[in-house]
């Protein structure tokens, strides 16, 4: 190589070295980004109308420091139209839907149970769950609760942003062990890891450096194959060569061996990992007693042109207060009955229509009362969270919760659901 | 490109030497050994990585999937295939031993180029969650048995059995200290087990993990000796299966048409 | 073979030679450059992708339905699709349409330059496979673990499946072209460890159709070790061809040294062998 061609290898050197650099940076300043929904969009609606319904979902804080716990709290209602492509909840875990870890999952809890490992759940039933989060990563990130059911996926609650301030610098996370020790997960251990690693890694270089340095490829495969047989080639090992090689190999097992007899020396209460399934306490009688709303789902029609949906039901009222409709909750969308829900609700605005539902007849159901009527959810979010292709699907139907307020302020949680007839051209709705 | 646009000095007629004299020879074998070396490295950490990955990746990324039962089972019996085929190459050409440590290093290095670039600096996992199992003291071992023995027989059985069995003890010292128990409301969880619940994967949830669930009981609590050498056992059978698939991948002959 | 023609010049040159005339490798047959510049290239280009993953992979990757994976990721994958597929086709094209006609002519020394080039494919083609089958495919595992599948195009299959896959296919029907059309060697057949070293790893990419078959209909959980994956892992295996195809260089190299008499002076020989193994070597 001339004198310039190695001041241009030394510039692309330079570049390369510029660009990791550049590329380590973005590691760690370009921490702050914002990250939407987490990919529920692209599951057929009927998976996620008919799965789990979630609701009363409370995050706890907006914003956080880094080292700062935020509360996740809500319940979900497993539905009693599970479709068939889904498997049964027998093994189903609470997960947290975010963007790489930037928050720690200190605590989940299910009807009070902690549930760090996989557990049962029932379709029909409503159970409640707590989740306490660890800002970890600054950001703002979108975080949703998902129940993942084996063969079913992940299913994906409403996502709100939680901004996490301060600096990843200052996150500790410090956990005592049964024998009284205290240490920092986040760093706990890594000298070991790397200073095992990387020696292993240079005695392994150094053989091969060895071996290579003795003659290389060409000198070698030109001497084994110019030797008249196997022991000729044989002799290319050297007397000293094979002192080498038992030292590498008395070398290696003897570190293997004093690490390993001083490791269980020092350890000698290391457990197994933990496994199986954990057992979920009953939760509170009051969430799963029956309804004295009753609620006949008749017929529905998803009018396509329209973007709404239009249930004919018959609702019996055998509480003891006159009921209206509040809600429809289906996909963690949220459509609302304006004259009926009159306070402004919290909640993440690209999952709820304020305005999404109207009543055929608005009268309260009275006690004793049995009525038919229509629901009407309208809203373009049947097309933008992709709930519209309801019509397009291989199993077109529907489920979701329908809300009843009592006039003394009791709330009715009923899970409606049954087929949905596409509508192309409004004229199927005079039917109704 | 036609050999006449070349400029080839002091060129004569008719006959044309390929080198200039033997310490170009010399220039040239050095240049082409460190070609190969880096040919043979690259492409052997490619093929070894995605054959690894997809094979045991789940065990080798995740502190809370290293078990006893799965992980020193399917861990030798997956990284011994291109043990096999290497040695196989590096030995038969070369004579040079060191085909298990090569291929077992540049697994490693791309490994780890992958949990700390990727895991750790794009999705924030961290190290001590994702780091990759430690094989090299059983590819050294495996290479001093081929370079006593000189045989591919006592490599497989010898070799392979000690291969499986050292890949436990060899990451225990590493490992042994994510095991210590602690208590979480009223459960008790290894260490990584807590790390495995702390640390959150969205797509990874607890039920798929495939780690010893109490069986092998009639053994008590000896559940890695027995599965190291189970793993010992069909790495012997693998180690042969993978010489041969080596061998063949070492053919150097042509066909007419494709 | 019909070119083989290794013999030093002349008794007098080789003598001369061997007296200390050139030990350095002539910048007409090997130039560093060859070999750095798709080296540093590549280094290059895939950290500036690196970069891109981590401001936009969060950011604007994780809902394939929202205008922002359209702008930051979808756009990619319509850039990469049609200028690989061009740059496949320009490859192969220019480097048949530049074939040398003439193969019973070339010169030892112009086909130890070639080899040299050859050389610089693989070496290409090694580093385009190191971080297409193990830097982006590993980091697809942290993606898939990490996130929930939503489409067939993740920002890291963008990447991985429709970006660095396609480099290395180029590179290594760029090497096989390339020894096709100009080593006597290779042109008289079809090297069979030279089609399974490109052929094997290029079915890694039509292989992406069964995994996105099986995620479309299975299952939307990560488990890195799924049979699904299995796919990859078989003709991932096909890169071991890379034994054959360095022993057929190997012997083709060993013929010319042969055929210069220098065989017994280049084998290993524990006393006397001169070869460097690895020693940092100059060219002039």
């Amino acid at each position: 190589m001339k004198g310039h061609e190695y001041r241009r290898a030394g510039r692309s050197a330079l570049l390369s070295i510029s660009v990791a650099v550049v590329m380590g940076l973005a590691f760690t300043v370009i921490a702050i980004t914002s990250a939407w929904a987490h990919g529920e969009k692209a599951q057929m609606p009927f998976l996620r109308m008919r799965s789990v319904q979630w609701y009363d979902i409370v995050w706890s804080k907006a914003e956080v420091k880094v080292g700062e716990t935020v509360e996740i709290t809500g319940k979900f209602h497993l539905s009693e139209f599970w479709p068939d492509s889904i498997g049964y909840p027998k093994e189903s875990f609470l997960n947290i839907g975010q963007p790489g870890a930037v928050f720690v999952r200190k605590e989940v809890f299910l009807n009070g149970t902690f549930v760090p490992r996989a557990f049962t759940l029932e379709p029909g039933k409503t159970y409640e769950f707590k989740i306490v989060l660890l800002a970890r990563r600054p950001g703002d990130w979108h975080v949703h609760p998902v129940m993942n059911i084996r063969n079913g996926g992940p299913l994906s609650g409403p996502g709100e942003y939680i901004k996490v301030t301060g600096d990843y610098a200052d996150f500790t996370n410090t956990v005592t062990t049964l024998d009284g020790k205290t240490f920092d997960l986040e760093t706990f251990g890594l000298t070991g890891i790397y200073s095992w690693h990387f020696l292993w890694m240079a005695i392994a270089a150094v053989w091969v450096a060895y071996w290579f340095r003795r003659g290389g490829f060409i000198s070698r495969c030109l001497r084994v194959a110019g030797s008249p047989d196997v022991q000729s080639a044989d002799k290319m090992i050297s007397p000293l060569d094979e002192k080498i090689a038992l030292g590498f190999l008395g070398g290696t097992l003897l570190i293997v061996m004093v690490a390993f007899t001083r490791t269980e020396a020092a350890l000698p209460r290391a457990l197994p990992l933990q496994s199986g399934l954990i057992t979920i306490a009953p939760g509170d009688p009051a969430m799963n007693a029956p309804e004295n709303v009753l609620v006949k789902y008749e017929r529905a029609i998803y009018d396509v042109p329209g973007r709404r949906l239009v249930v004919n039901l018959q609702i019996t009222n055998n509480s003891n207060e006159p009921v209206q409709i509040g809600e429809l909750n289906t996909a963690s969308v949220r459509f609302l009955n304006p004259k009926v829900m009159k306070d402004a609700v919290k909640y993440p605005d690209y999952l709820l229509a304020p305005e999404g539902l109207s009543v055929s007849d608005e009268k309260p159901i009275a006690p004793g009362e049995t009525r038919k009527l229509s629901i009407i959810a309208q809203d373009a979010l049947w097309d933008t969270q992709r709930l519209a292709d309801i019509y397009y699907g291989t199993d077109s139907s529907m489920a979701g919760l329908l809300v009843f307020l009592g006039q003394n302020g009791t709330r009715h949680v009923i899970e409606i659901g049954g087929p949905a007839v596409p509508n192309y051209t409004n004229i199927g709705l005079l039917k109704l | 490109m036609s050999y006449t646009d070349v400029d080839v000095p002091n060129r004569r007629d008719k006959v044309q030497a390929a080198f200039r004299s033997f310490g170009e020879v010399a220039a040239a074998a050095s240049v082409l050994n460190w070609l190969l070396l880096f040919i043979f490295f690259c492409v052997l950490l490619g093929a070894y990585h995605i054959h690894t990955m997809l094979l045991m990746g789940d065990w080798d990324f995740w502190i809370d999937w290293k078990d006893r039962r799965y992980w020193p089972t399917v861990g030798p019996i997956v990284t011994i295939p291109f043990i096999a085929a290497a040695q196989f190459f590096f030995w038969e050409k070369f004579r040079l031993p060191f085909g298990a440590t090569f291929v077992v290093l540049a697994l490693l290095v791309g490994e780890w180029i992958n949990r700390y670039v990727n895991f750790w600096g794009w999705t924030w996992f961290p190290v001590n969650f994702c780091w990759p199992t430690e094989f090299i003291p059983g590819a050294l071992f495996i290479d001093c048995v081929l370079l006593m023995s000189r045989s591919y027989i006592m490599t497989a059985v010898i070799g392979g059995l000690g291969y499986a069995l050292l890949m436990y003890p060899s990451n225990w010292p590493i490992l042994a200290q994510f095991h210590m128990p602690v208590e979480k409301n009223g459960l008790v969880m290894t260490l990584a087990d807590l790390m495995g619940f702390e640390t959150v994967r969205t797509g990874t949830p607890e039920y798929i993990r495939l780690i010893e669930k109490g069986t092998l009981r009639s053994f008590g609590q000896d559940v890695v000796p027995v599965s190291s050498f189970f793993a010992g056992f069909v790495s012997m059978v693998m180690y042969l299966i993978w010489h041969f698939i080596g061998r063949w991948f070492s053919r150097t002959d042509f066909i007419a048409r494709i | 073979m019909s070119t083989v023609s290794g013999s030093l010049a002349d008794t007098e040159h080789r003598d001369a030679a061997e007296q200390g005339g050139g030990s350095k490798l002539g910048a007409d047959v090997f130039d560093w450059k060859i070999i750095w510049v798709p080296f540093v290239a590549m280094f290059a280009f895939y950290s500036m992708i690196r970069v891109y993953e981590q401001i936009y992979g969060f950011s604007a990757g994780l809902d394939s339905f929202s205008d922002e994976f359209k702008t930051y990721w979808l756009s990619v994958l319509w850039i990469e699709l049609p200028t690989l597929g061009a740059a496949f086709v320009g490859v192969m094209a220019y480097l048949w349409k530049t074939r040398d006609r003439d193969l019973a002519n070339v010169t030892p020394r112009e086909e130890i330059r070639r080899y040299f080039v050859l050389m610089a494919w693989l070496t290409a083609y090694a580093t385009a496979v190191y971080w297409g089958a193990s830097f982006f495919t590993e980091q697809d595992g942290t993606w898939h673990q990490t996130v929930v599948r939503d489409t067939d195009f993740t920002p890291s299959h963008i990447l991985e499946f429709y970006l660095s896959y396609p480099i290395y296919i180029i590179m290594g029907c760029g090497a096989f072209m390339y020894a096709k059309t100009r080593l006597p060697f290779y042109a008289k057949g079809y090297s069979v460890p030279f089609l399974l070293f490109v052929v094997g790893p290029f079915m890694i990419f039509p292989n992406v159709g069964l995994n996105e078959w099986g995620h479309t209909f299975w299952f939307m959980e990560e488990i890195f070790v799924a049979p699904l994956h299995w796919g990859f892992v078989f003709f991932g295996w096909f890169a071991l061809a890379v034994f054959g195809v360095s022993l057929q260089i190997l012997g083709r190299l060993r013929e010319v040294i042969i055929a210069s008499g220098l065989e017994a002076k280049c084998s290993f020989n524990e006393e006397t062998s001169p070869l460097p193994a690895g020693a940092p070597a100059a060219a002039e």
